[in-house]
């Protein structure tokens, strides 16, 4: 086999095993995390840390209960150091160890400081982390930040918090069904993607109304969709309502059909197919034929920009 | 119920030219352990490996799952979803990482930039999906979301700066793909 040439450059090692985690070593990372509790804190050096922190849980690596307390503990001293790099990473690192309730105390006043930062993108994922390791108690104390959030102009910070607000919605249904009235506000956003969280949102809470999923479609398919992903989710619940209409008369459900055949025409690729799916399946096709239908409309409609399907 | 109307990701995965992992994230409770999540790869990785999906994403089932993929030099992106998903949506989510990613590593686009930049990386996963529902799939609005990070937050003229090294890095990555 023949030699890898030598490469000029003599930082680059000519090794094909190269890599910046070589020889990393569990015990050896943990022992590094030691320099989170430094009065003067080095925000690159600890960024590396966790960065190899959390190389070593994505490569299968796991910490016992007592590693797990140590570093979560270790790592709650970085709220320190005002580094933006290094709060985010701290951020990743707090979802990835997934705290227990008596350790979540610890960090929750420094996240609720956070999440009325004035720097947005420490709101964002202050949310996002608070709500993925909030219990029921802290939620109600966090709540009204999580409403106004919801409304921020900043979608970011919107679309944070409503995402959150869908997870929320599985563990504390309760809660989550009171910020129905942000959530509508939400729906009307000219930002794209706050639309859609807020549309997924909406209908989740809505669910179990027929007659208000009915209604929440109809307005929308009157009004102005944002994004393709918005779109996409209309059609899905624009097929459910036909589907659940008790009436089923073709004239009752005739404006909805006409929506859906109009998707047929939208730019966005994801629509078209999200509508042909949709529109095969209510035709009763199975799902064979539908793939064979969904397949001649794509034929027709687009082009070599389309993934290549393979069976 | 209504939950499975809401278009879902199951996971991401950037591996290497051998099929390890560089990042990964799971979204998904069917694969519970380590294991699972390694035969997965392996079976993805092996099933896709003799594909053209250099020149634009593919597409394939397996298990009850679509996933779609693409390759750079010895990376290999995958995103994995349902088998009643959208693929077009999903195919959106594997460009907005994969263009992200050719942002944020300066369109050195290989495995030893990624594991140079992990942190990067992780970030950028972070900003696409959280828990499996899709946040942003605009490329350039994720980058941005993942550089802040080593902005100085009162240097509004950086981020000038940034936007122009990105749209040349993307003009670059462009031609090179379609070349």
């Amino acid at each position: 086999m023949a030699q890898p040439l030598v490469k000029k450059d003599d930082d680059r090692d000519d090794e094909a095993e190269y890599s910046p985690f070589l020889g990393i070593e569990k015990g050896a990372v943990l022992q590094e995390a030691r320099v989170f509790n430094d009065p003067q804190l080095d925000p690159r050096r600890c960024s590396q840390v966790i960065t190899k922190l959390l190389y070593l849980l994505n490569q299968g690596e796991t910490f016992t209960k007592v590693e797990a307390t140590e570093v979560f503990f270790a790592v709650t001293k970085l709220f320190q150091s005002r580094d933006i790099g290094l709060r985010r990473m701290v951020y990743l690192m707090i979802k990835e160890l997934s705290p227990s309730a008596d350790e979540v105390i610890i960090v929750t006043s420094s996240l609720m400081k956070d999440m009325n930062s004035k720097t947005d993108m420490y709101r964002a994922n202050a949310i996002r982390v608070l709500c993925r390791i909030t219990d029921g108690t802290l939620l109600t104390q966090i709540e009204r930040y999580l409403k106004q959030a919801i409304v921020d102009k900043n979608p970011v910070v919107a679309s944070a918090a409503l995402v959150s607000g869908i997870h929320l919605l599985q563990t504390n249904p309760e809660i989550v069904k009171r910020w129905s009235n942000e959530v509508q506000e939400a729906v009307q956003s000219r930002a794209a993607l706050v639309q859609f969280h807020a549309l997924g949102l909406l209908h989740q809470i809505r669910q179990n109304d027929r007659l208000a999923v009915s209604k929440l479609v109809t307005s929308l398919t009157r009004g102005t969709v944002r994004s393709p992903l918005a779109q996409c989710l209309l059609i899905r619940y624009t097929s459910q309502v036909i589907r659940e209409s008790a009436t089923s008369t073709q004239t009752g459900d005739r404006p909805f059909y006409d929506f859906l055949e109009g998707c047929l025409r939208h730019k966005a690729e994801m629509v078209i197919f999200e509508a042909a799916r949709a529109i095969t399946e209510l035709n009763g096709m199975n799902k064979d034929e539908s793939f064979e239908e969904i397949l001649k409309i794509r034929k027709t409609k687009f082009g070599p920009s389309m993934p290549n399907i393979k069976a | 119920m209504a939950r499975d109307l809401c278009p879902s990701v199951k996971n991401i995965l950037l591996l290497d030219s051998e099929g390890k992992r560089v990042a990964v994230k799971y979204y998904s409770d069917d694969w519970p352990t380590n294991s699972s999540k390694l035969a997965f790869e392996k079976s993805v990785f092996t099933k896709t490996l003799k594909s053209n999906a250099r020149v634009e994403a593919e597409i394939s089932m397996f298990e009850n799952n679509i996933v779609i993929y693409k390759f750079v030099q010895d990376l290999h992106f995958f995103v994995t979803g349902g088998e009643e998903e959208n693929e077009l949506i999903l195919a959106t989510v594997l460009q907005g990482f994969f263009d992200a990613v050719a942002l944020l590593l300066r369109s050195n686009v290989d495995k030893r930039e990624a594991l140079e930049n992990l942190d990067l990386i992780l970030l950028c996963l972070d900003e696409i999906v959280d828990g499996g529902i899709i946040l942003e799939t605009d490329a350039s609005i994720i980058a941005g979301k993942v550089a802040t990070h080593s902005m100085d937050a009162d240097a509004p003229l950086s981020e000038q700066t940034i936007t122009q090294a990105w749209a040349t890095a993307r003009e670059h990555l462009t031609r090179t793909l379609l070349s």
